[in-house]
C-alpha cells in the first residue's frame, strides 16, 4: 500500500549529499572502505535504540521509550556479571559468548515487558514510566557492577560480532539491518503492525474496535527492550567492556533520529527504513565533522539545524512538492498545507 | 523542473553549511598527524591543554598537532571521535580517556593499524603504547588530603568528590586521601565519592545538600577541575568560608575569587598545558621509533626527568614530577 514517501526521498538526498560533501572535504578518504566500515560499525548502537523509540512513538498516547540506553547498558552489565560468575572468557569462549548474548536478550526482553506492563496495566504515562524505569535500570546496573566497568573480554564469537566483516560489511551492521528488517516486516505484514498504527492514530477507536490494546502495548515495549538488548551486545562486543553510564547522550539522539525519520510523535506513523536512513545520516554528519576537525559543538548545532529542517519540511509539505503523486501516502493524518 | 530545484535546495542546504564551514581546515597533509582527544571540550582544563597542543605545534612544525573532544561528557561520544580519527588515518592519538575501559577495543584496533596511542590520566589502560602521568597519583591524593587535614585541625567530618565513578585517577586520589586520613583518628569520612560530572552547577547543588545533611562538616576533597568552583560557591554562599576547608584539583584563574574569599583552602593541579605537550612529545618520539627511557627529558617543564615503569599492558607508564599545590598566598605564581 504505502509507496516510498517524501521523507524517504529527502533522507536519501541528504545521505547522498553528506557522502558527496565528505568526499570533497576529505579528498576521497571519507569514502575509503575503511572509513565506510568504521561508520557502519558505529551506527548500530544508536540505530537500534532509535527503532525502539519509533515503535513506542507509533503506539500513540504520548508513547516514548526513554529507558533504551539504560536498558542496553543493564543488559550488557548484568549479563556479563551473571555469566562470568560461572563461565570464564578464557576457558570457554564460545559458551561464554552464547550465554552472554542469551542473557542480554532475556534481560532486554524482561525490561521491555516491565515497561509495557506498567504502561498498559497501571496506565502510567509512557514518558514518566520509562523515565522511572530508566533510572531503575541504571541504578540496578550501578549496583551489580559497583559502578565500575565490567570486563566482557573478547572471546572469538563476541570479538567477531564487534570487529569482523562478512563481504566487507561489519557484522554488527548486518545484525542491525537484520533486526530492522524483522521489525519492519512485523510492522508491515502482521496484524500487530496494523493494530499498532491504528491504535496510535486513535486509541479510543482502537478500544471500541476491540483491539487487544494491552497486548499490543506490551509487545511494542518488549520489542523495544529486545532491541536495547541487541544494542547492549554490540556495545559489549565492540568495546570489550560494559559500563552503566555508557552513551548517556544517546537518549536524546535516539529521539532526534526518530523525529528526523518522520515518525509522528503523536503516534500512528513511522517507517523503519526511514529511521535506519536517518541514523545513517546523523552518523555521516558526525563523522564528517570529526574528519574536518571541527568542534563537536558545531555537531550539536548541525544536528539541531538538520532536525529543524526536517520539521519545516513536514510542516510545509515540501516533500509533497517533490513527489506530488505520492502526497496521499498517509491519509489518516491531514498534512497542513502551506498557504497559497 | 521547479520541484527538482526545490529538491536540490532542501536536500543540500544543511550539507552546504557544513561544507562551507569546514573548507578552511582542508589541507592535504603529508606530515605525521598527532591528534589529541580530550574528555570534553570547552572547559578551562582542556582549553588550557589546547594551548599546550598549539604551543607544541608551533615548536614542532614537522608534525601536525590538533586537539578535539566531545561536546558532552559521555564516553560513547569520545569513542566516536577516536573511531573517526582512526578511520581518517591519523598517525598518532594522544587521548585523555573519559573511561579507559570503553576505549580498549578501539585502541586495540588503532594499534593493529599501526597508529601510536598515547594516553593520559589512565594508568590502567592496557592497549596503549605509553601512558603519561604528571605525577604518582597516590602521592598527589595524599598531598591533597594532608593539606586538608592541616586546615581541618586533623579532626572532623569530611567528604570526597570524584568526576565520575569511572574516572580512575579521581578514585585513586580520594583513595590515597582516605588512606592518609587514617593517620588521624579524629577525621571521619562521610558520604564519600560524590559524582560531580565535572559540572560546577551540579556540584554546587550536591555540595549544598551535603552541607544541609551534615551541618558540622569540616572538609571537602574534590577531584575534577570544576568541583572546587561548585563546592566553593556553596561554601561561600553558606557563609562558611574559612570555617569549612576545601582542597581539590582546580585551575588558578577560575578559582582566584574563591581562593581570595577563603572558600577554597588550596588547589592542587598539574598544568594540563604541559601534560598536553608531554603527550605529544612522547607520541612524536614513538613515531620516530625512539625509546622513552627513565630519567629522560621530554623538553617540557615538569617532565625533565621522567620515571618509566611497565604499564598495565605492554605499554610504558611515564611519570613526570609536575604536581603543584597552591593557596591564597601562592596561586598568583601560576596564573592560567
Amino acid at each position: 500500500m504505502q509507496k516510498p514517501g517524501g521523507q524517504l526521498t529527502m533522507l536519501l538526498v541528504i545521505n547522498s549529499a553528506l557522502l558527496v560533501a565528505g568526499a570533497l572535504i576529505s579528498g576521497g578518504s571519507f569514502l575509503s572502505v575503511f572509513n565506510l566500515q568504521s561508520m557502519a560499525s558505529q551506527v548500530p548502537e544508536i540505530g537500534l535504540l532509535a527503532i525502539g523509540v519509533m515503535l513506542a512513538m507509533c503506539a500513540g498516547n504520548g508513547g516514548i521509550d526513554l529507558s533504551g540506553i539504560a536498558l542496553a547498558n543493564l543488559s550488557g552489565v548484568l549479563s556479563a556479571v551473571i555469566v562470568s560468575s560461572f563461565l570464564s572468557t578464557a576457558d570457554s569462549g564460545t559458551a561464554f559468548s552464547l550465554a552472554f548474548i542469551a542473557g542480554a536478550l532475556v534481560i532486554g526482553l524482561a525490561g521491555g515487558v516491565i515497561n509495557g506492563l506498567l504502561i498498559s496495566r497501571l496506565n502510567i504515562t509512557p514518558i514518566l514510566c520509562t523515565l522511572g524505569t530508566q533510572m531503575a535500570f541504571m541504578g540496578l546496573a550501578v549496583v551489580v557492577s559497583g559502578g565500575k566497568a565490567v570486563m566482557v573480554g573478547s572471546p572469538a564469537l563476541l570479538s567477531g560480532i564487534g570487529n569482523d566483516m562478512i563481504a566487507e560489511v561489519p557484522i554488527s551492521f548486518l545484525i542491525f539491518v537484520l533486526a530492522a528488517s524483522v521489525v519492519a516486516a512485523l510492522v508491515k505484514f502482521t496484524p500487530f503492525g496494523l493494530w499498532l498504527m491504528l491504535m496510535g492514530t486513535n486509541p479510543k477507536a482502537a478500544v471500541y474496535a476491540g483491539f487487544p490494546k494491552n497486548g499490543v502495548i506490551v509487545a511494542t515495549y518488549a520489542m523495544s527492550g529486545v532491541l536495547s538488548g541487541i544494542a547492549g551486545i554490540i556495545v559489549a562486543a565492540r568495546n570489550v567492556n560494559v559500563k552503566f553510564d555508557y552513551g548517556s547522550s544517546y537518549l536524546l539522539i535516539a529521539i532526534l533520529i526518530a523525529v528526523m525519520a518522520g515518525v509522528k510523535p503523536e503516534g500512528g506513523y513511522g517507517r523503519v527504513v526511514c529511521v535506519v536512513l536517518s541514523a545513517i545520516a546523523l552518523q555521516l554528519m558526525s563523522s564528517l565533522l570529526n574528519f574536518s576537525g571541527l568542534s563537536n559543538f558545531v555537531r550539536d548545532f548541525a544536528w539541531g539545524a538538520l532536525l529543524l529542517t526536517f520539521l519545516a519540511i513536514g510542516r510545509y509539505d515540501i516533500a509533497g512538492f517533490l513527489s506530488p503523486d505520492r502526497r496521499s501516502q498517509n491519509p489518516s493524518v491531514p498534512v497542513p498545507q502551506a498557504p497559497k | 523542473m521547479k520541484s527538482f530545484s526545490k529538491k536540490l535546495l532542501a536536500g543540500t542546504a544543511v550539507a552546504t553549511v557544513v561544507l562551507v564551514g569546514s573548507i578552511g581546515t582542508l589541507v592535504a597533509q603529508e606530515k605525521p598527524v598527532i591528534a589529541t582527544v580530550v574528555k570534553i571540550s570547552g572547559i578551562p582544563w582542556f582549553d588550557r591543554m589546547n594551548t599546550g597542543v598549539v604551543a607544541y605545534q608551533e615548536a614542532n612544525p614537522d608534525v601536525v598537532a590538533t586537539q578535539s573532544g566531545p561536546a558532552t561528557a559521555d564516553s560513547a561520544q569520545q569513542l566516536q571521535i577516536v573511531n573517526d580519527l582512526v578511520a581518517k588515518g591519523v598517525n598518532a592519538l594522544a587521548v585523555v580517556p573519559m573511561d579507559p575501559a570503553v576505549l580498549e577495543g578501539t585502541f586495540q584496533r588503532a594499534m593493529e593499524r599501526g597508529i601510536i596511542v598515547v594516553t593520559h590520566e589512565a594508568d590502567n589502560q592496557v592497549n596503549t603504547n605509553a601512558d603519561v602521568e604528571a605525577f604518582d597519583n597516590a602521592d598527589y591524593g595524599a598531598a591533597l588530603n594532608e593539606r586538608l587535614a592541616e586546615c581541618m585541625g586533623k579532626e572532623g567530618k569530611w567528604t570526597t568528590f570524584v568526576g565520575s565513578l569511572g574516572s580512575r585517577t579521581h578514585l585513586q586520589w580520594v583513595g590515597a586521601g582516605e588512606e592518609n586520613a587514617k593517620k588521624y583518628v579524629g577525621m571521619e569520612l562521610v558520604d564519600p565519592n560524590n559524582e560531580s560530572f565535572d559540572d560546577a552547577n551540579g556540584t554546587y547543588e550536591k555540595a549544598k545538600e551535603i552541607l544541609r545533611k551534615h551541618p558540622d562538616i569540616k572538609g571537602f576533597q574534590t577531584s575534577a577541575g570544576n568541583d572546587v568552583l561548585g563546592v566553593g560557591r556553596a561554601i561561600d554562599e553558606a557563609g562558611l568560608s574559612g570555617k569549612v576547608c576545601l582542597v581539590g584539583t582546580g585551575l588558578p584563574n577560575p578559582s582566584a575569587d574563591l581562593l581570595e574569599s577563603g572558600a577554597i583552602t588550596a588547589i592542587g593541579f598539574w598544568d594540563p598545558q604541559k601534560a598536553g605537550m608531554a603527550m605529544n612529545a612522547v607520541a612524536k618520539l614513538l613515531l620516530e621509533k625512539k625509546e622513552v627511557t627513565a630519567g629522560m627529558d621530554l623538553g617540557v617543564a615538569g617532565y625533565n626527568k621522567v620515571s618509566v615503569k611497565q604499564g598495565a599492558g605492554k605499554g610504558l607508564l611515564i611519570l613526570g614530577n609536575g604536581m603543584v599545590l597552591a593557596d591564597k598566598a601562592t596561586y598568583k605564581e601560576h596564573l592560567f
